[in-house]
């Protein structure tokens, strides 16, 4: 289980997996907005949220991240047709597996955020980084792998 | 392995909030200690050739941009990459400008940030292998389904650029539904007059031998995938050649058997060998089989004696045909129908002689029809009046959810050609919308409603109407509570896709709507294309439309045809798509169901799963779905992303 209470001065680290159509170019949006947010969130650019294994969710818990966060292109908005679709029911899935992993469902999330939301890129950033800091560092599955 | 990174300071956008001495930095505690140079503006033309002379010096194995995002640049530093003789795919960007030195305040911070990303890259792109764009030899040719005006339309450009195109047809004839009508919304323009030269010129103009037109014929197979299309096609017997018959009739004339025709709401007699309507093109009569006293055994030969041009124009013995051609292309043009207005409760349709749908009073109207173009009553009488009910099973959720757009032009169009003939006929409208979009739909509105014998009536829900039979035999329409008589009642039925759509989608794999229609790759981008590639949508098989709109989408068809497949040309596939491993593969078919462009298909040899390259988007959702880890994604390997991943938390 998580820490009890949060250390003093912890920044969470939070992988962001990002569709390139919508979601990767909102990131960019949001950056030609030039507001500031939150940088915790290191972005992995992936063709299409359907890409998104759940094994990179896992590894990434393994690896060191306090949070994941997906972002998709809008229900039927898909690049691909229907790839958010794929990640949606995956990430479902993953949270019935997280759950009984002892993850807090909210560090990992999945939305979705369109070429032209810059504005909500940056908020649902915000909100990741908050909602996982409030968290603090995942601890069972790096304790469970030493 | 060396690896080079090209840091861009983006002048100040980059450069006031990273520091590249302190990514360097952090790059040389990297085993392969990677160089990294810094240039000011990387994209510019002068950036560009420093980056290419600094590759051709340095001849890295791999190679890391650092600038701003991928989707600016990524395709310029790729062709610089090729440029310096490097396979482009080595390269992996970074993107420190508009994802971390415009949205991080602290230039500390920010930089911090920075080298976690390079680091990532570095550790994915130590795993990027060089790919190379595949070639594939291509048939520019193509086959068209559906005669209609769409279909001619996109057939002939085709043609007239030197494209071979087979033309095939369900009905013994060409024009679609709007040669059977007799004057067109919005200004009454005379409907075969409008369509006869297209139609002549794909029949005799200077291009029509690039066009093989098939009549009486269905598509029945296709294998294969964009470029290299094989088609069977199955030809039903029309018993007269297309190509010697001069469509003098003497061979109806001769006929002994006498049918109803159902091109004329079988309101008029057609012999067994005979035109579906005078004036029909191909102007060459077919025979009904199962209308000819020689299906039931009787020995005759009228027709085939008759012939003034010999011995082989009719052919009493031809039989069904099936006949294979290779193509690139297809183009599915085959159209609409019209919504069976005997579903829709109280319509009285089937049931009163005198409630006529939107075809059958078309057929009512033209020159062509039954009647000889007068509005005249099953009983021979000009109507008093005229009831036209709009919105029959559209925007009906029991029927049909959506507006079926061309309706109420029509219908305004009918109240104009029956009032022209008979201006003390009384015109009753049951609209429940009123649609009209564009700068031309308004002026038939306009008239009928300027007309003072034209009544508009709205009404909320059509089980609100009824048509039923008066005591002195009359029809009436009742609505809100009100009975008006009506000697006609013409339907405005939902316009549905054409018969036969169902099964082509089965066939082809190309997905329709929930309204029946083929499906399109988008909306509004790409409303001609299906989601198979090579497969392209014309006319109102993709959603209701009328003749501009679909002659519109049958150019927009030929239009991706003549782009895509070029004769000489050969296909190239794009190197970042998904490979089956097949030893790995456990036959779960897993990839097949979430593949959206039904490029995944089971090779039952190997007892594998395996992905057609030239129809794969290189989405990856397959990848993801796999199991066994059995499928590669090219450029996104598993590999590669969990490399990055552990880079950018190390």
């Amino acid at each position: 289980m998580s820490a009890q209470s949060v250390p003093q001065g912890f920044e969470p680290k939070i992988i962001g997996f990002l569709c390139n159509w919508c979601s990767y170019a909102g990131a960019d949006k949001a950056g030609g907005m030039q507001a500031p947010y939150p940088p915790n969130v290191q972005v992995i650019r992936v063709m299409c949220s359907g890409r998104v294994d759940p094994q990179f969710v896992l590894s990434a818990y393994e690896k060191g991240a306090d949070g994941v966060i997906i972002l998709a292109c809008h229900p039927g908005d898909c690049h691909y047709k229907e790839g958010n679709c794929r990640a949606l029911q995956r990430h479902a899935l993953l949270n019935l597996v997280l759950e009984q992993l002892g993850v807090e469902k909210e560090r990992c999330r999945l939305d979705y955020v369109s070429a032209g939301e810059g504005e909500k890129f940056n908020r649902v950033i915000g909100e990741m980084v908050e909602a996982v800091r409030a968290l603090g560092p995942l601890r069972l599955l790096r304790e469970n792998n030493a | 392995m060396k690896i080079g990174i090209y840091f861009c300071n983006c002048g100040s956008n980059i450069a006031d909030k990273i520091s590249s001495a302190a990514v360097a930095e952090a790059a040389g505690s990297f085993p392969e200690q990677p160089f990294l140079k810094t240039v000011d503006f990387i994209c510019s033309e002068d950036g560009k050739l420093q980056f290419e002379e600094s590759l051709k010096a340095e001849l890295p194995d791999r190679v890391i941009v650092a600038a701003c995002s991928p989707r600016d640049h990524e395709a310029t530093f790729r062709r610089c990459m090729i440029n310096a003789g490097l396979n482009p795919y080595l390269l992996q960007m970074v993107n420190i400008r508009e994802q971390i030195a415009w949205v991080t305040e602290d230039p500390e911070i920010a930089t911090a940030k920075a080298i976690r990303a390079v680091r990532g890259a570095l550790y994915r792109v130590r795993l990027q292998q060089p790919l190379e764009k595949k070639e594939l030899e291509a048939c520019p040719d193509a086959l068209v389904i559906g005669a209609g005006p769409s279909g001619m339309k996109a057939a002939m450009a085709l043609a007239e650029a030197g494209r071979s195109v087979v033309l095939v047809e369900r009905t013994p004839m060409i024009g679609g539904l709007p040669v059977r009508f007799e004057e067109l919304f919005p200004d009454l323009e005379c409907a075969p007059c409008m369509l006869e030269p297209l139609m002549g010129e794909l029949l005799h103009g200077d291009h029509a031998g690039k066009i093989e037109l098939m009549t009486m014929s269905e598509v029945i197979e296709v294998t294969g995938f964009y470029g290299n299309f094989i088609a069977r096609i199955r030809q039903r017997p029309r018993h007269v050649s297309l190509h010697e018959c001069i469509g003098c009739g003497e061979c109806a004339a001769a006929c002994p058997a006498v049918t109803m025709n159902g091109f004329n709401n079988s309101a008029s007699e057609r012999k067994a060998i005979d035109f579906a309507f005078t004036g029909v093109l191909p102007n060459a009569p077919f025979l009904m089989e199962e209308v000819c006293v020689r299906s039931r055994g009787e020995e005759c030969r009228a027709c085939k004696d008759a012939c003034p041009m010999g011995e082989d124009v009719v052919d009493l013995e031809q039989v069904e045909n099936v006949v294979e051609r290779r193509i690139g292309a297809i183009i599915l043009a085959t159209g609409a129908g019209l919504y069976d207005a005997s579903r829709v409760a109280g319509m009285g349709f089937g049931a009163f002689p005198d409630v006529y749908d939107a075809l059958q009073f078309e057929r009512l109207l033209s020159s062509t029809g039954p009647t000889a173009g007068e509005i005249l009553t099953r009983a021979g009488n000009v109507p008093l009046s005229v009831a036209i009910i709009h919105c029959v099973g559209s925007l009906d959720s029991d029927h049909k959810p959506y507006c079926s757009g061309i309706c109420c032009q029509y219908a305004f169009k009918f109240n104009h050609l029956v009032s022209a003939r008979h201006p003390d006929t009384a015109i009753t409208h049951y609209h429940r919308e009123l649609v009209m979009p564009g700068k031309t739909a308004h002026t038939l509105f306009r008239h009928a409603a300027r007309n003072a014998n034209t009544s508009l009536k709205r009404y909320s829900s059509i089980d609100d109407l009824a048509v039923t039979l008066a005591d002195d035999g009359r029809l009436q329409v009742s609505a809100n509570g009100e009975n008006n008589v009506a000697d006609m009642v013409v339907l405005c039925p939902a316009v549905i896709p054409a018969e036969g759509t169902g099964r082509l989608s089965a066939l082809l794999d190309v997905g329709c709507d929930s309204s029946g229609f083929f499906r399109e790759l988008h909306g509004r981008m790409d409303a001609a294309q299906s989601a198979i590639k090579g497969i392209y949508l014309a006319g109102s098989c993709q959603e209701p439309m009328d003749i501009q709109k679909a002659i519109l989408q049958g150019m927009a068809a030929a239009g991706y045809t003549l782009a895509g497949l070029q004769p000489g040309r050969t296909l190239e596939i794009e190197p970042i798509n998904a490979e089956v491993d097949e030893v790995r593969c456990a036959g779960c078919r897993l990839c097949i169901s979430v593949c959206p462009y039904r490029a995944v298909s089971f090779d039952s040899g190997h007892n594998a799963s395996s992905v057609n390259a030239v129809l794969c988007h290189g989405c990856g959702t397959c990848v993801a779905a796999c199991p066994a880890g059995a499928i590669t994604g090219h450029h996104f390997t598993n590999d590669q992303i969990m490399a990055e991943i552990e880079g950018v938390l190390k």
